[in-house]
């Protein structure tokens, strides 16, 4: 075991062992370990295989960011190893490996890495034919080239969203970033300070500082109730007006923030040599986070290379955790000695100055580092750490709109930041020391409150220190290869060489051909070295480089974040209980639910066919609530529905009902209804259920447009609609008690009219879909149940039924009644439908007007006709089968059902416009490919004269 | 149209469309309000016909109040009056109004078309911060504030009452509503697991 007493291992609690297990061997760990950090007290450094080579690979960075620590879960590929916790009984096994991760067949792919030289497969997979790519390399490539393995039968998680506004959000809750947000909320104004670790602190967690520092801040923080902190959550996004996805585990904060304060941090980078990527080789950082973060001993025996001040530190760290330093290794030439370099010293550690690390090697199948090349000769040790330099965590400010330049005085890469709501803190910013870091976070805390509108007392100005000169790693290629400087991708120093040498000089271009900063790690350790050899080998300098965009999200997010959660929406009529309570079998029609029929599935056909037979010959009753119901009202109501209409409304008599067709600007059908006129001033008028929204939104347009004195109310929830239709209709109105004359002299058809039925305020016409005797009594949707109920009872007598959507579509196929959206596409004209009667000659506008008039003049192509199929007609074509002429499609099947009350199958299409009359055949092509013969029928297959809903 | 004899049904009462939905009384408390009297005007004339009746209009988007009742001004010819606790002024009001002569506005049945719900309890704010994207900070949303919005992913008017938020909303989306609260309130907290 390379378990550390305490206080190391903040993030662990001993007392809490959990059983877990790795590539199917046991393991133990403690609540709070990684699975990366439980495996390394193990002893288990191998993690995963590298992504070309098979390369044995374990702990870089312990952030999470490289695909060297992506495991297999059993339900979530790509797993951060060094992040995700562990928990008890949990599955961990490697990706990317063929066979085992302690036995990889693929492995061998190591020594063949001359035959997979840099843009292979650009060169490659391009034939021998033009499909080859898709058909035969690409699925070759994807199978041996997987990160994880998407498990489809994955159980169910629990996502959400919700939203967070705040007046400053700080992201990152290092010593930056910690002094901002308490700086910010100080001045009383809302915070939130989040940060990807479990813990608030940063590098003040597990880097070589004083704990008080710290705990410090934290005691300030607390006593701050405007500051909310959010750790393990982590911003993956900037977006325009300062909107951040903060994602919390499963949760995702829609965030808005008037000020961000970016305090990222740095990211550590790798040095470049031979071997460079043998488990045991770390950054500095990711030592020191295995021993304070989880009292982990990264290592027996370390080499060190230092060419910072957190090199000396992470030295010194080791010693405490009874690490035995062999040797410190500071490329950089000698100087003056700092107080760290005299504490190592005085504590016995050789350092060697101007010499750097030319090479590893590893145990056998490297699977662990086992002795490093230092000025010719070798070293044995277990563990080398790196701490060469940092690059800005770039990715969030750049999506801000931040530019990444190079100062080359000081060897390191910068950011600017135009003048706005977004700022940078710490070491993002360049400040690489702590003092400068916390000074940072005041400064940029001011400058968001001042934006704010808070007055704020000038900051004593801190002289910056100096900031000294990053030391810069001459990057040469090995002669014999593997110094990578792309991990996920396995690419070398050579193939970015060679990459400039095929004339690929620009980044985004080196980027595409060689993949650099295309794995997981998305360039956090190669940027900046690929950077420095592409400036090298063509000349310029790094900041002419630059590096490739960067664009959210910063890190993977799952899709079930994205997703949340969503109630699906449902929208219920007020009779709705009435219709459980019959055992309607009920279905969703957009959001809406509707009985389908009454009854049971078992005699699901049997109860349509009564319902049907019931209208014909009694009386029925229908839930047509879901209809869409508008109320236009003021003096120019008629005016405003002429305008928006095909018919003539401002002329319709009070206590008339007309027939409303509405067109779009190209001379489509978009809706049809009716139009009540209840008073000169006020119609209520019904859409089709699945339009009235954006008929309501259109009316609304063109009412701000034309500026006429109407107002447009949607009454669609606010009142029910009950048709009562069949040749016993009257008589059922009839016993209820009411105001209204329903005799056919009183209340001719297609009229309206206001009264009382049973105690309800109603609003009743004379229309229908069914072709029948038929009354629509609509009425505020608090009093329908009451209505149904004395509907219902007074149709008892006369054996009335209530029924369903599938009964009335038969109805309306048998009167060849359209339906929008079914019946018609995006082109269908009036003339196209037979509605030229519809459509009035005298108005001089309405839209859709014009183009009609146009679409005329280019002759009709296409006609909407009935279709009668003999009874007993074997093969049925389907809605949307074609109606072919000489072979060729001209129209197709909209509606297709049989009609117990003729005995046949019939059907509404287009056809032809010169098959359209009468006794035409025509040809359709069933679903088997079958074509028929099918003789065209006027509309009106039932009732052609329409006698029968005058009555 | 003549004023109603017959029973009024509202969708959480039983026999109504939500009757058997359960409103969730937790962290989150859901209360229906849907049956308590208000009025609504709508159209040209409201306005100045309510002024005329010495109702105090306030600006659009804010929240006056007339005789114990509270009057939201949701557009500048659009009115609701609520009487929680005031149903008998409302009712002279609403006596007052179908009795006048035009001009005087049109009704817009909003008692009908809209549910009126309220949500309250210790979960309060994390659950309106996930149904609504809104800043609702007190400091942001005062208490004569009106946003008319989404909330629940579906249109609404909010404000505040005293116990919490007030929320108006399509009235055939009431089951649905209900559901989308409980829901919301049981994620709260499960995030990490």
């Amino acid at each position: 075991m390379n378990r550390l007493l305490a206080p190391f291992g903040s993030r662990i609690d001993r007392s809490q062992p959990i059983r877990f297990t790795f590539e199917g061997k046991p393991f133990k760990g403690y609540e709070g370990d990684s699975i990366a950090s439980a495996l390394a007290a193990s002893g288990q450094w191998v993690l995963s295989r590298s992504f070309k080579y098979h390369r044995p690979r374990g702990i870089l960075s312990m952030t999470g960011t490289d695909a060297n620590a992506l495991v297999q879960l059993p339900f979530e590929p790509n797993a951060a190893a060094e992040r995700t916790p562990i928990s008890e009984g949990l599955r961990v096994s490697a990706q990317n490996v063929n066979g085992s991760l302690e036995r990889d067949r693929d492995a061998i792919m190591d020594r063949f890495g001359r035959f997979l030289p840099v843009g292979f497969y650009y060169r490659t997979f391009m034939g021998p034919r033009r499909d080859s790519w898709l058909k035969f390399w690409e699925p070759v490539i994807r199978r041996k080239a997987g990160l994880g393995v998407v498990d489809t039968k994955a159980p169910h998680r629990h996502f959400d969203k919700t939203h967070l506004h705040c007046d400053v959000l700080v992201v990152g809750a290092g010593p930056a970033g910690l002094s901002a947000a308490i700086a910010a909320a100080e001045a009383s104004v809302d915070v939130v300070l989040c940060d990807e670790n479990p813990e608030i602190g940063g590098a003040l967690s597990y880097g070589r500082y004083d704990p008080a520092i710290l705990s410090g801040l934290l005691a300030r923080l607390e006593s701050l109730p405007n500051l909310k902190g959010l750790t393990g959550t982590v911003c993956n996004g900037w977006y325009e007006d300062n909107w951040l996805p903060l994602i919390e585990g499963n949760r995702l904060h829609r965030t808005r923030a008037r000020e961000v304060i970016l305090a990222t941090g740095a990211i550590e980078q790798p040095a470049v040599f031979r071997n460079n990527d043998l488990p045991g080789i770390m950054l500095g950082g990711a030592a020191q986070r295995l021993i304070r973060h989880y009292g982990v001993r990264p290592g027996q025996s370390a080499v060190v290379l230092a060419a910072n001040d957190d090199g000396y530190r992470t030295a010194l760290d080791l010693l405490d955790a009874g690490v035995s330093v062999v040797e410190l290794i500071d490329p950089r030439p000698a100087g003056e000695a700092g107080p760290l370099e005299a504490e190592l010293r005085g504590k016995g550690v050789a350092i060697r100055k101007g010499a750097t690390i030319e090479a590893a090697e590893g145990t056998a199948g490297n699977r662990h580092l086992a002795r490093v090349r230092i000025g010719g000769s070798w070293i044995a040790c277990d563990l080398l750490t790196v701490s060469i330099g940092q690059a800005p965590a770039w990715q969030l400010p750049c999506q801000a709109g931040g530019k990444v330049g190079y100062d080359a005085a000081a060897g390191a890469m910068t950011i600017t930041l135009p003048q706005g709501p977004v700022h940078l803190a710490g070491a993002v910013a360049g400040s690489d020391d702590l003092e400068d870091a916390i000074a940072s976070g005041r400064r940029a805390a001011a400058a968001a409150l001042a934006r704010l509108g808070h007055a704020v007392a000038d900051d004593p100005q801190v002289t910056a220190k100096t900031i000294r000169p990053r030391y810069v790693q001459p990057i040469v290629a090995d002669p014999k290869g593997r110094d990578f400087v792309d991990f996920d991708e396995d690419l070398q120093v050579k193939d970015l060489q060679n990459a400039t040498k095929d004339g690929y000089r620009e980044i985004e271009l080196v980027k595409r051909f060689t993949t650099v900063g295309m794995g997981p790690s998305q360039g956090r350790h190669s940027a900046l070295a690929t950077a420095r050899i592409v400036a090298e080998a063509t000349g310029r300098t790094v900041g002419e480089i630059g590096i490739t965009t960067a664009r959210p999200p910063v890190g993977p997010e799952t899709l079930g974040v994205l997703a949340g959660h969503h109630e699906a929406l449902e929208r219920r009529t007020a009779p709705h209980a009435r219709h459980i309570a019959l055992n309607a079998a009920m279905k969703p029609v957009g959001a809406w639910w509707r009985p389908y029929y009454y009854g049971d599935a078992s005699s699901a056909d049997e109860s349509v066919r009564q319902e049907i037979l019931a209208v014909r010959e009694g009386v029925g009753l229908l839930d047509v609530s879901t209809l869409g119901k508008l109320e236009i009202r003021g003096p120019d109501a008629g005016e405003f529905l002429d305008r928006l209409y095909t018919m003539a409304h401002a002329n319709q008599p009070v206590g008339r009902v007309r027939y409303c067709l509405m067109l779009n600007e190209m001379g489509s059908v978009v809706d049809d209804g009716v139009a009540y006129r209840m008073a000169e001033d006020e119609f209520y008028v019904t859409a089709t259920t699945g339009a009235v929204a954006r008929v309501y939104a259109d009316m609304l347009f063109w009412n701000a447009e034309w500026r006429l004195k109407v107002d447009v109310l949607n009454l669609t929830g606010a009142f029910s609609g009950l048709n009562v239709t069949g040749p016993k209709a009257r008589l059922v109105l009839e016993a209820l008690e009411s105001d209204i004359d329903f005799s056919r002299d009183a209340f001719p058809y297609l009229s309206g009219r206001e009264g009382m039925v049973a105690g309800v305020p109603v609003r009743v016409m004379r229309i229908g879909f069914t072709g029948e005797l038929s009354y629509e009594l609509h009425c505020p949707s608090s009093l329908a149940p009451t209505l149904w109920d004395a509907v219902m009872a007074a149709g008892r007598p006369h054996g009335l039924r209530p029924y369903g959507l599938e009964a009335s579509r038969i109805l309306r196929l048998e009167k060849g009644h359209i339906l929008i959206g079914q019946d018609t596409d995006a082109i269908t004209t009036p003339d196209e439908l037979g509605f030229g009667w519809a459509v009035s000659k005298k108005k001089p506008f309405f839209i859709g007007k014009r183009s009609i008039e146009m679409r005329a003049r280019l002759g009709l192509t296409r006609k909407l006709v009935g279709l009668q199929f003999p009874a007993g007609a074997r093969n049925i074509p389907g809605e949307s089968c074609l109606v072919l002429r000489g072979g060729a499609p001209v129209g197709q099947i909209t509606s297709v059902g049989y009609s117990p009350s003729l005995g046949h199958h019939i059907a509404l299409a287009y056809v032809h416009v010169d098959d359209q009359a009468e006794g035409s055949r025509v040809t359709v092509k069933c679903r088997n490919g079958e074509l028929v013969e099918v003789p065209v029928v006027a509309h009106a297959f039932f009732d052609p004269t329409n006698a029968r809903q005058e009555i | 149209m003549a004023a109603s004899t017959a029973m009024r049904i509202y969708p959480f009462m039983p026999g109504g469309a939500a009757g058997s939905t359960k409103l969730i009384s937790d962290a989150v408390v859901l209360s229906d309000l849907t049956g308590r009297p208000r009025f609504g005007l709508k159209g040209g004339g409201s306005a100045a016909w309510l002024a005329a009746q010495g109702v105090t209009l306030p600006a659009v988007n804010r929240i006056g109040d007339h005789r114990g009742m509270r009057v939201l001004r949701l557009g500048n010819e659009d009115i609701l009056l609520l009487a929680e606790d005031a149903g008998e002024t409302l009712a002279e009001v609403k006596a007052a109004w179908q009795a006048a002569t035009a001009p005087k506005g049109y009704s817009s049945w909003r008692e009908e078309g809209w549910a009126w719900m309220r949500l309250s309890g210790p979960g309060l704010a994390e659950a309106m911060s996930a149904l609504c994207a809104l800043d609702l900070r007190p400091q942001k949303f005062g208490a004569d504030d009106i946003a008319q919005t989404r909330v629940g992913h579906i249109e609404a008017v909010t404000f505040r009452s005293p116990a919490g938020f007030d929320i108006l909303f399509d009235v055939t989306a009431s089951a649905y509503f209900a559901r989308a609260v409980a829901a919301v309130a049981g994620h709260t907290g499960k995030h990490r697991g």
